[in-house]
């Protein structure tokens, strides 16, 4: 079997007013097939970059990522994944319904699995009730299950969050973590960047840590967090040396 | 081509729930009902003014919902976020970008046909009537002509942003519609560099007056012979593939950073 994300040597650079934004600098990550790994770094880390880069959104200055062994931006690749971007919006002139099916439609899903994956997915996020109704009258919550439910609506075998729980009230929370499980369950891959060490406490096996777009850590996280310490303690002894500037003159 | 369809099926949603479509529906109703009520030089029977105003606005308005639709797509789904997801999705660039053109040529085309069957039911309730023929092929061209200018909106979306690429547009396509007839008589009178930007401009840019037969319709010339009317199309088809194929160039490598740490 292929492994979902293999990173190797990424870096990426940005010209930028006053010189050059150094983004990442030669990132090397593997993410095996079946694990929950949490993505963890201040802002401006370069997590989303990163996440921007596995999807084909930006070009690597150096280096390469592989994504189920493809090229990044492969259609083929693209197929097994879902994804829900950082502070999500969507169509509000659809309904939750009618997002769903545009969803499964450039899936290529059939009319039946598209209902069958739409009614299962609306039960799993509690949006059965607002099925019918636009969605420019959800709440930020709803907004944020209902795009959920559309990168799960191919039942993908690699799930990318970007903050998934960012903005969200405690049940919310709740609701992804139980989704995230559930995709763990599944023995589905979950990939996610996110700021709430205690969230990813509870769901992840696996973190990577990122600072100034270097890779400072990565491996399981009881091998990572001494005992007796949390892990927003060990982020903190961790990271905090290396937020300096990364802004060079080019 | 599937996902074509479905992208331009969102544009369709879109356009249908927005009141865009009926608020120009009911100006040229307006506009129509207006005109009706005029009797021109005393006779209640003359119908080419009619005709004349009535296609004029159709032309005007199928020309302002075509770009300001096409213009605002791709910028659109960029400012909102939307585009993220849909490209995280086994959707091309490519695919990304016909499906947009598509979506707003249709959706010009079904209310480009709206506006004609108004323009035809004021005719009619003035007591005149269009030639059926050359009306198809004033529909035809105009349809073609609306798919231009819908490849030439989506092209310039994807170099700059909406409102950059909306002026760009209405000049533009202004400037080919108002220049470009008078450009042959204008070289006549003029020679060395004036006269070669001239004649660049005359092969340059679209010629949208090939797709006008409003003098045709209102004065019931006789039908345009067919096979200039399928050379007409199919300089439109090569208009419109020209700009969709400089779209994806400026697409297919485009960086996207909204969101990103920097």
């Amino acid at each position: 079997m292929t492994t979902p994300i293999e990173i190797e040597g990424l870096e990426v650079s940005f010209p930028a007013r006053g010189g050059t934004v150094h983004a990442l600098h030669s990132l090397t990550l593997r993410v095996p097939q079946g694990s929950v790994v949490g993505f963890l770094g201040p802002n401006g880390a370069g997590k989303t970059t990163t996440i921007h880069v596995l999807l084909g959104f930006q070009e690597p200055t150096r280096g390469t990522a592989r994504i189920f062994g493809q090229p990044v931006g492969a259609t083929i690749a693209r197929e097994r994944i879902g994804y829900l971007p950082e502070n999500p919006d969507t169509y509000g002139f659809l309904t939750g319904r009618e997002l769903l099916a545009m969803a499964g439609r450039l899936f290529g899903l059939a009319p039946a699995e598209i209902r069958r994956r739409s009614d299962q997915l609306l039960e799993e996020t509690g949006l059965q009730d607002a099925v019918n109704r636009r969605i420019a009258t959800y709440s930020r919550g709803m907004k944020q299950r209902i795009c959920l439910a559309q990168a799960l609506i191919n039942d993908p075998d690699l799930l990318i969050l970007d903050e998934p729980t960012g903005g969200l009230d405690p049940l919310g929370r709740l609701d992804i973590r139980r989704l995230i499980a559930a995709r763990k369950a599944a023995g589905k891959t979950v990939f996610f960047s996110s700021h709430e060490l205690s969230e990813v406490e509870l769901v992840c096996d696996r973190v990577a840590l990122l600072a100034g777009g270097h890779l400072l850590a990565e491996g399981p996280v009881h091998t990572l967090v001494p005992a007796g310490q949390s892990l927003e303690r060990y982020f903190i002894d961790t990271v905090a040396p290396h937020t300096a500037d990364r802004t060079s003159p080019s | 081509m599937s996902r074509i369809l479905t992208l331009a099926a969102i544009t369709w949603i879109e356009m249908l729930r927005r009141k865009d479509l009926y608020v120009l529906l009911i100006l040229l109703a307006a506009l129509l009902g207006a005109l009706l009520t005029m009797n021109v030089y005393g006779l209640a029977g003359v119908t080419g003014y009619v005709k004349d105003t009535g296609l004029l606005f159709v032309w005007l308005l199928g020309w302002i919902l075509a770009l300001n639709t096409s213009v605002r797509l791709l910028p659109d789904e960029e400012q909102k976020g939307t585009l993220f997801p849909l490209l995280a999705k086994p959707v091309s660039r490519g695919a990304l970008i016909v499906g947009k053109w598509l979506g707003a040529w249709s959706v010009s085309g079904a209310a480009l046909l709206c506006f004609y069957l108004t323009v035809g039911l004021g005719v009619l309730l003035k007591g005149g009537a269009f030639n059926l023929l050359i009306l198809t092929q004033a529909i035809l061209l105009h349809l073609a002509a609306l798919a231009v200018l819908c490849s030439i909106g989506i092209a310039l979306s994807t170099r700059m942003n909406r409102d950059a690429a909306a002026v760009t547009a209405y000049v533009v396509t202004g400037a080919a519609f108002v220049l470009m007839p008078r450009i042959p008589a204008m070289l006549t009178d003029t020679e060395g560099v004036a006269g070669t930007v001239l004649s660049v401009l005359y092969y340059g840019f679209p010629h949208f007056e090939l797709f006008d037969l409003r003098r045709r319709l209102i004065h019931e010339w006789g039908c345009a012979p067919w096979l200039i009317v399928a050379e007409v199309l199919v300089y439109g088809a090569l208009l419109t593939t020209g700009f969709l194929a400089l779209a994806w160039l400026g697409y297919r490598k485009r960086q996207f950073t909204r969101g990103a740490a920097l």
